[in-house]
């Protein structure tokens, strides 16, 4: 088998920022109560047995870099190869929709030379899917090409997500957004390291590009191969595809698709104590995480850790995250009530489900 | 290496073999135990908490389990350079080698461990007891009546004082006597089994007492009858709050219990003091459009479709639609199907119990029903 080695590239924001994503990057942004965005990427690298990963930052990189740590989350605390914090452009931190810039490919070079890995694996931090990345090596492989880009049947709703041109199987361009059935781009491709690190030498003039901007006019010399993702994958590009994506996990066998057991995703490890539903509690259709405390009525929601809810509260169609407290009699709907707020009682926070009420992050 | 002021010792080889078909294949302290943890947690979080870093696990009774949990000690910050947990089971020397034949022996035959750190104190402890101490405080207590020994000690009620090491003391808590399960009990003070020796004078015991062939090598049979008998300064720890020894399937049960409520008697919430544990990354549990959940403490990964009450439904678990579960500990994985009813049972991990299958009685005088790890129980066969 051939070696394998990652880069994440953690240091992108997306076209339509909301309140979740101004203060910190996509890659950080919570999901599912107790996961980050960014948990797909490294845990769908270190299930393929992948430990040496590259972690381009952003330029707020905080919340980040207090999130993976050592790396050891995900079994990449090494001796030898690991998990590798670079340095991302500041270029990159503004709002492209870029997802591989050549220029932080580019500043990155030396993680790339010194590797002997025969692979890498490239991968943004903004899309949520489960995959083995051990059958894309194989099929890349197996083809012959140059550059396997990882894609998906597009649906009506994938926003700003990067489309490919294919014809007779191979790649002729990109378009920016897609049209249902398009091949959507999931933000990941395989390529041989040697030949990327060609690629940066012909590019090197051009690397304020995406690289698969810069490859537009080589799609006829770069042999650039499809290979088609079938399971869940939702990219979290705005606050409505996010909430969306969020809310499809309170389906089991949805849950199941993203979360097999056989492929955990793997996140920063809290000692959270159990959540804890008290007498008098009602909750229905809702994923309750660690160390919450339920008092009142839940129905069709999700709550980060440590979330309380008080006696007489109502949270519906909403996800709440970490550290909230919503009071006794106060009632949240159709909302996104980002962490450490404190939602007063009596009062309401208060959306419609095409037009979610957004509640910003609130200092610790 | 550094010199250790204080290390631990704790002793996680006991079978618990009164907690019967839960310790058939692991070993009491990996027993689960509060949705989320297991036994041996407790003494774990405690020494890291109370910034003892350098803990000597001895195991013996089906160690897999526990020594895959244990692992590098990272899930306790225990994963020291220079300390950290070592996990001492029995060993083979060039005259053969044997089993760990009682607490102090256990303790004896890792005297080259004890050595090794050269600490200035040794605190043996038990894998199996659930309580948050800090050790800090008992060790400045222990400095401070300059004492050989100090056991650590709390009331219990008159009517089970026979089942402790009771210890009769003097206004300045210094012990005047010890007694292993009397059968009249002058006094309700009762050993915890977590002691503060000197070192030396611990070695230079547990040298003595393995020699002698009519001792049981016993920390509340032998070890502190005899320091007792020799003068040496025995003092007295007390410590107040949440204790248990859960010795039997009831008293496992009972504790368990003793989780839920308003004011549950443990606080599993203290965030100063966290209870720490070495767990997968599971989703948050899961609620059903018709689950309905009273009084219970639920794990991540659980799935929850039918009515709960007053229970603990640990990592994973599952309850399928109409299945009815009250006064229950299920642990991890345990899987109750769809129109199940189960009431005062303990479901062991990864056991099923079937469609419709009723298990268990609301009857007091009954005892709680409990379901081995892995077993599955069918209509019928209930």
């Amino acid at each position: 088998m051939e070696k394998l080695i990652g880069l994440v590239t953690a240091n992108y924001s997306t076209k339509y920022p909301s309140a979740l994503s101004e203060t910190r990057p996509v890659a950080s942004v919570p999901y599912l109560g107790r996961y980050r965005v960014v948990d797909f990427a490294l845990s769908n690298m270190a299930n393929a047995g992948i430990r040496t990963v590259g972690l381009i930052m952003p330029y707020n990189y905080r919340s980040l870099i207090d999130h993976v740590g050592s790396g050891r989350d995900w079994n990449l605390a090494r001796k030898k190869g690991g998990l590798f914090i670079l340095p991302g452009s500041a270029f990159g931190t503004s709002r492209t929709g870029s997802r591989f810039l050549l220029r932080d490919l580019e500043h990155n070079k030396v993680y790339l030379k010194r590797s002997t890995a025969d692979l890498v694996i490239l991968s943004s931090a903004s899309f949520v899917y489960n995959m083995d990345y051990n059958q894309l090596a194989a099929a890349h492989s197996q083809s012959g090409a140059d550059i396997t880009v990882v894609t998906k049947s597009a649906t009506e709703k994938d926003v700003d997500v990067t489309g490919f041109v294919v014809e007779d199987g191979r790649v002729h361009g990109i378009r920016h957004g897609v049209a249902f059935g398009d091949e959507a781009f999931l933000d990941c491709f395989v390529v041989r390291r040697e030949f990327l690190l060609s690629l940066l030498d012909w590019y090197e003039q051009n690397d304020y590009l995406d690289l698969f901007e810069a490859l537009s006019g080589d799609y006829g010399r770069v042999d650039v191969r499809t290979y088609r993702f079938d399971g869940y994958a939702e990219p979290i590009f705005n606050k409505d595809a996010y909430f969306r994506s969020n809310m499809q996990m309170l389906d089991p066998k949805i849950l199941a698709e993203l979360f097999p057991a056989g492929r955990p995703i793997m996140t920063k490890a809290h000692d959270n104590a159990p959540a804890k539903f008290e007498s008098g509690s009602h909750v229905s259709n809702s994923a309750v995480s660690g160390i919450c405390r339920i008092y009142g009525t839940v129905t069709n929601s999700i709550l980060g850790r440590s979330v309380v809810v008080e006696s007489g509260a109502t949270v519906n169609n909403s996800i709440v995250m970490q550290s909230c407290v919503i009071k006794s009699g106060a009632r949240v709907e159709n909302a996104i009530v980002d962490r450490n707020n404190v939602v007063p009682a009596g009062t309401e926070l208060r959306g419609t489900p095409d037009d979610l009420f957004i509640k910003e992050k609130a200092a610790d | 290496m550094s010199k250790k002021e204080c290390i631990a010792m704790l002793l996680a080889g006991g079978q618990g073999s009164r907690l019967g078909v839960l310790t058939r294949d692991i070993a009491k302290p990996a027993v689960s135990f509060g949705a989320k943890y297991r036994i041996i947690d407790f003494a774990l979080s405690n020494c890291a908490n109370s910034g003892v870093d350098t803990v000597g696990v001895l195991t013996q009774y089906r160690p897999y389990l526990l020594h895959s949990y244990i692992g590098s000690g990272a899930a306790w910050n225990l994963d020291e350079g220079d300390g950290g947990v070592s996990i001492l089971p029995p060993y083979a020397t060039q005259t053969g080698g044997a089993w760990y034949a009682g607490t102090a022996d256990a303790v004896t035959q890792n005297i080259g461990f004890i050595e090794q750190n050269d600490p200035d104190y040794v605190l043996i402890l038990s894998g199996d007891q659930l309580y948050r101490m800090d050790y800090q405080k008992m060790l400045e207590n222990h400095k401070r009546h300059n004492a050989d020994l100090t056991v650590a000690v709390m009331p219990v009620p008159w009517e089970e004082a026979s089942r402790f090491g009771i210890i009769t003391q003097d206004d300045d808590e210094r012990i005047l006597k010890f007694t292993e399960k009397p059968n009249k009990p002058d006094s309700n003070l009762a050993s915890m089994g977590i002691y503060i020796f000197n070192a030396k004078l611990l070695v230079d015991t547990l040298r003595e007492d393995a020699i002698d062939q009519t001792s049981e090598h016993d920390f509340g049979k032998n070890i502190i009858p005899k320091l007792l008998a020799d003068g040496k300064r025995l003092y007295t720890y007390e410590f107040q709050g949440f204790w248990r020894d859960v010795g039997t399937i009831a008293s496992y049960h009972e504790t368990s219990m003793d989780l839920l409520g308003m004011q549950p008697d443990f606080d599993l919430y203290d965030d100063e003091n966290p209870i720490m544990s070495n767990a997968g990354a599971k989703p948050p549990a899961y609620v059903g459009p018709n689950g309905a959940i009273d009084d219970c403490l639920v794990g991540n990964g659980a799935q929850i479709f039918g009515s709960v009450r007053h229970s603990i439904v640990s990592t994973s678990a599952y309850v399928g639609e109409r299945a009815v579960v009250e006064d229950s500990v299920l642990l991890p994985g345990a899987t109750v199907k769809d129109g199940a009813h189960v009431v005062r049972a303990i479901l062991g991990e990864n056991s099923v119990v079937e469609d419709n299958v009723v298990l268990g009685s609301v009857d007091q005088t009954k005892d709680t029903a409990v379901i081995g790890n892995d077993v599955v129980v069918g209509k019928g066969e209930e």
